[in-house]
């Protein structure tokens, strides 16, 4: 009983981690696209004049999106057109599964893993599941009955092949050294340190596999360099040209549930999952007073700073705009400056004389702080790629698929398996 | 931002042809460009559209008005020069006469497709007794029908600056 | 003949030709003027045409100058661009210079001269010029500026040498003479309009026409005019399908330079509000909108239930081909010669006269007696038909406005009427088939002096109305005729071989004055 119950609360966790970081991905697509190219970006939605830098505007996406007619185009196969959205967002969704957000959650004494599924065959999983999600592009593709969906469709296709080997042989490399499927050890592994200062992350131990790994992550996402399949300047907009409403929703939803899946696997495999550099469990056990003074102290001063901007701001710009819009700085003024005094509060009662059962939680939630914020940074490094570099040629993206990624990772392979049979 | 700049065809470097160097050379591009927002907000170049507006030229043609004789009837005499001169065939004007020999004709319908109009500005040049102007500044047009853009005489003679109709 | 150099090139004449004449032809294009015209006298007022003859001590006008041996004229030396010019500065200095609501811009003498020989500064400014009477309506159908005058006198003379009804005439003098019409009279002839077509600038404009479109927006289209039988050359002037005006296509051999009042107004039945433009079928007693193939399925079972015997009456509004289709049409179906015929006889009379106007209103009378088709009045006619059971085809006719006794003679019997408009014989017919009118497609006409002339299609059927000849030829084919016309080409060819009248003739080349078959001219010649 009490196994269903953690298993379900972790699968909530995970949700709604996943679920709350798309409309935030979203913001942060159209915020740092609009930064990189020198604009304001998103900036007008808002409620009753709040607009949070543009973050009320996923909320408005989403209501329109609730609200548009479905059009079902005609000639489509019925099933399958309303099923491939399900199915690649069901798929999407999927590989959280067995990606650890955490080392464990000490409760009444019973340590819970925080890991939904710790499956012996994790990495296999992985991929397994990985390759599943081009089965919904292909059917959504082929069901709308239009020639630039199925293009797009046949292009995910034949990208996923492609890659998908040069990814699966890239992990090879690090099952060789970790010793292990099951992806909780291979993070447990990433926890020591090499030669005593290094930490034994696997882009440490495995460089050129990483890099590997996240290229062929980029091209099983569909993102750019490698978003052939939804090419707008070729195919309208791919795949899911014909959906819309809720339907196109979940496409565009499962797209970036790919993205921090992708993410997730890296931060795990490659930079050490929950693991804190230097700062192993015992190590914050053991000094927990300490660093929670010093978190709560950070963050006190953090929103000073905050409150102290937003004050001048609203000096400097009072009855600017003349509506709602102008009360926006004032009020986020307050809200840091009240974030503030809640962390004085919490100094006010000794975090320094904090108990062992504390300590623990405090670890825990470092960990997982750790994975969240790993996750989140290279949810950015998607983002910031994809405005960085121009889209692939057809024929170099199976140039570089077949001619140089997947030599270097046989290459990689073979390298590592003679040093591992040698060590 | 400066850089090198390559010709198509031309040789690249065996750093370049690594990409991986020149990847991450362009991600600290265009992070550079992200701090720098991020630190001065209000030095970007957009214009905050309809509260901030450019300063147009006093010669921008906008939304066309005709002009009144003193006694307020239209200045026009339905001479069809604009629609003659009009490229983008959006004027149609039908004539009738007028009660006053001296001036003898006068529009019975002048309207104007706002949605054909391609503001190139050849009616004010062709009209011969300044009828109709396009210094109204009016750019901004919204309506919920096509039939709205289609402007006639009263709307013309009376082009104020709000939205259309 | 004579013999002298114009412009350095010798030309020969006949003797008595004018210089102007010569001049046309040695320059291809006319000299500057306003009050010559090849069909009226010599006026020589508006001193525009001077050239230099060498010999003459000062220049002459060309229009009233006769060729003579050895002439050695000059019509582009600096001396006459300069005469022109100071003419012209001079016809314009009273003149009000308002084109943009003068309805003659774009077709102005004044403009076109300023632009070829003009182009000077004005010197006189706008509070200077006379002022006289403007928007003057002198007759039914003509208005009258004095303002823009400059006093060539067409109007006048066309007034009293071709109408010789004189009600004209020019008044005071110097800079105050101006156009008038005679006290107590309008300029109400039959003719009037013809005023407004030789006035060189906008003094007369027509009443009917006046600000309905910019003259430069018009295409126009050579045609025939349709109002009688004289079959007056004309120029169908319209724009976006719809037509505007008919102007008078000079030829010598028909009309002149001229056309009638009545002939104008010919143009409006084409944009009546009672035009066909889809299929009628009667359904429940009533006429009801149909599509072609429900048409062609009533034709079909009209055809087979009540023809053969029927009867079958065309109009002579239509054209020699569609007369000779339509006649092979109702043979082929089965239809007696006997009740093949044109009619009724008193259909198309108006009043005529000895000018251009002919008391027989059908522009194509002659053509039913050359394809040999009788045509009998109007009781005649219904006797006629009642005799003929079964079906009855109308072409083009009315006769059930025209006929008497056509409704008992047709009663109970299935009518099928094609035609342009929704006349008396379309609400009574049970099948009505919507065809072209007569801007609206090809066809040759032979006028009352046996003289074949051309008509072209200036602007598109309304609707779903078909061309003629190709509705004609697809029920011929249907009816499972073996010769079918494919083009209209093709049939006039076949038109030709069964006609005697015009053995030898090849339709297809039509000189522009038309054609009279030798075998008609050697004959009676015609009616004129």
């Amino acid at each position: 009983m009490d196994l269903v119950l953690t298993t379900f609360l972790k699968m909530a966790f995970m949700l709604a981690v996943i679920l709350g970081l798309v409309p935030v991905l979203i913001w942060a697509e159209r915020k740092g696209s609009a930064y990189i190219q020198d604009r304001t970006g998103p900036n007008r939605a808002g409620i009753a004049g709040i607009r949070l830098a543009g973050l009320i505007h996923p909320i408005a996406d989403v209501l329109k999106l609730l609200f548009k007619e479905d059009v079902r185009p005609a000639g489509v196969h019925r099933v399958m057109y309303a099923l491939a959205p399900f199915l690649v967002f069901f798929i999407a969704l999927l590989t959280y599964a067995v990606i650890p957000f955490g080392d464990y959650l000490e409760v009444g004494g019973r340590r819970i893993p925080l890991v939904v599924a710790d499956l012996d065959v994790g990495i296999l999983y992985v991929l397994a599941i990985a390759s599943l999600g081009t089965y919904g592009i292909v059917m959504g593709g082929w069901a709308s009955n239009n020639k630039y969906t199925f293009l797009g469709a046949v292009r995910s296709t034949s990208q996923m092949i492609s890659y998908e080997i040069s990814m699966g042989l890239a992990l090879m490399g690090l099952l060789l050294v970790s010793e292990s499927l099951r992806l909780t050890d291979v993070v447990a592994g990433q926890g020591q340190l090499l030669w005593g200062f290094l930490p034994r992350w696997g882009v440490v131990i495995q460089p050129l596999g990483a890099i590997l790994f996240m290229t062929a992550a980029f091209a099983e996402t569909n993102r750019n360099p490698f978003d052939l399949p939804e090419g707008e300047s070729e195919l309208v907009s791919g795949y899911h040209l014909e959906y819309s409403s809720m339907k196109f929703a979940l496409f565009f939803m499962a797209e970036y549930t790919n993205l921090v899946v992708a993410s997730a696997l890296i931060a795990t495999l490659y930079f050490g999952g929950w693991n804190i550099p230097w700062l192993p469990r015992a190590v914050i056990e053991a000094r927990a007073g300490g660093l929670l003074s010093l978190l709560l102290a950070a963050h006190v001063a953090i929103c000073a700073l905050a409150a102290a901007l937003f004050l001048r701001r609203a000096s400097r710009e009072r009855g600017r705009f003349g509506d709602g819009r102008d009360r926006e700085p004032g009020l986020m003024a307050g809200v840091s400056i009240l974030l503030g005094l809640a962390g004085l509060a919490a100094l006010a009662l000794r975090p320094w004389e904090i108990g062992p059962a504390g300590a623990s939680l405090l670890a825990t939630v470092l960990q997982v702080g750790a994975f969240v914020g790993k996750v989140v940074f290279f949810c950015w490094f998607f983002i910031w790629v994809r405005w960085t570099l121009p889209r692939f040629r057809y024929d170099q993206l199976m140039h570089l698929g077949w001619k140089v990624m997947l030599p270097l990772a046989l290459a990689n392979l073979v390298v590592t398996a003679v040093v591992v049979a040698l060590v | 931002m400066k850089g090198k700049v390559h010709g198509y065809g031309g040789k690249m470097t065996l750093g370049e042809r690594l990409y991986l160097g020149e990847i991450f050379r362009g991600l600290g591009i265009t992070i550079r460009h992200v701090i720098r927002n991020l630190l001065h907000t209000g030095d970007m170049p957009t214009v905050q559209y309809p509260e901030e507006r450019r300063a147009y030229s006093p010669r921008f043609r906008g939304r066309h008005r005709l002009m009144k004789r003193e006694d307020g009837t239209p200045r026009c005499v339905a001479c069809m020069m604009c629609s003659t001169a009009c490229p983008a065939d959006c004027i149609h004007i039908v004539a009738e006469e007028h009660p006053d020999p001296a001036i003898e004709k006068a529009p019975a319908s002048f309207e104007i497709d706002l949605l054909r109009c391609v503001y190139c500005g050849l009616c004010e040049e062709a009209c011969p007794c300044d009828a109709i102007r396009m210094d109204t500044g009016i750019y901004d047009m919204a309506a919920d029908s096509r039939a709205k853009f289609y402007v006639d005489k009263e709307f013309l003679l009376n082009n104020t600056t709000d939205g259309t109709r | 003949m004579v013999k002298l150099t114009i412009d350095g090139r010798e030309l020969e004449f006949a003797a008595g030709t004018s210089l102007f004449e010569a001049c046309r032809v040695a320059r291809g294009e006319a000299l500057p003027h306003f009050c010559y015209h090849p069909d009226l006298s010599v006026a020589g007022v508006c001193r525009l045409c001077q050239v230099e003859v060498e010999g003459m001590p000062k220049l002459t006008i060309a229009c009233n100058t006769s060729v003579r041996e050895g002439m050695v004229v000059h019509t582009r030396s600096e001396r006459v661009r300069r005469a022109a010019q100071q003419i012209l500065e001079m016809h314009l200095i009273n003149h009000p210079v308002d084109c943009p609501i003068c309805d003659q811009a774009g077709e102005c003498g004044l403009q076109d001269q300023y632009m070829n020989y003009g182009l000077y500064e004005s010197e006189v400014s706008i509070s200077d010029k006379v002022n006289k009477a403007k928007v003057q309506v002198i007759g039914p159908r003509v208005v009258l500026d004095k303002e823009r005058c400059v006093l060539c006198s067409r109007c006048v003379r066309f007034c009293d040498e071709v109408t010789r009804t004189g009600e004209l005439g020019i008044f005071n003098r110097g800079d105050r003479a101006e156009i008038g019409v005679a006290p107590g009279r309008q300029l109400d002839n039959a003719y009037s309009l013809n005023t407004v077509d030789i006035c060189p600038v906008g003094a007369l404009t027509s009443l009917d026409f006046r600000f309905k479109k910019r003259v430069w927006l018009l295409r126009s289209t050579p045609s025939i005019c349709h109002g009688c039988a004289t079959g007056c050359n004309v120029r169908v002037d319209h724009e976006a399908g719809t037509v505007y005006r008919l102007k008078p296509r000079r030829n010598p051999a028909v009309n002149g330079s001229w056309m009638c009042d009545e002939g104008r107004d010919t143009y409006r039945e084409l944009h009546a509000a009672s035009r066909l433009s889809e299929p009628l079928l009667r359904r429940d007693g009533e006429l009801r909108a149909a599509t072609w193939p429900e048409a062609w399925a009533a034709l079909a079972g009209a055809a087979g239930r009540e023809l053969p015997p029927g009867a079958a009456v065309v109009s002579p509004r239509q054209s020699l081909e569609e007369i000779a289709l339509f006649a092979h049409l109702a043979a082929a179906l089965g239809v007696p010669a006997a009740a093949i015929g044109g009619g009724p006889r008193e259909a198309d009379r108006g009043e005529g006269d000895d000018l251009l106007r002919s008391a027989d209103l059908a522009p194509n009378r002659a053509a039913l007696g050359w394809l040999g088709l009788q045509e009998p009045a109007g009781a005649d006619l219904a006797a006629r038909v009642r005799a003929a059971k079964g079906a009855v085809l109308v072409y083009g006719a009315d006769p059930a406005a025209d006929a008497p006794g056509w409704r008992e003679a047709v009663a109970g019997r299935t009518v099928i009427h094609l035609g342009t408009h929704r006349n008396a014989t379309a609400e009574a017919a049970d099948i009505v088939i919507p065809l072209s009118a007569w801007a609206e497609r090809d066809g040759l006409f032979v006028n009352r002096q046996g003289r074949v002339q051309a008509s072209r299609r200036a602007i598109a059927r309304p609707g779903l109305a078909q061309e003629d000849w190709r509705f004609l030829a697809d029920w011929l084919a249907a009816a499972g005729a073996a010769e079918v016309p494919a083009s209209l080409p093709e049939l006039r060819r076949w038109v030709a071989g069964r006609v005697t009248a015009l053995a030898g003739v090849d339709l297809a080349v039509l000189p522009p004055e038309g054609l009279v078959p030798d075998a008609v001219a050697a004959g009676s010649g015609g009616e004129s």
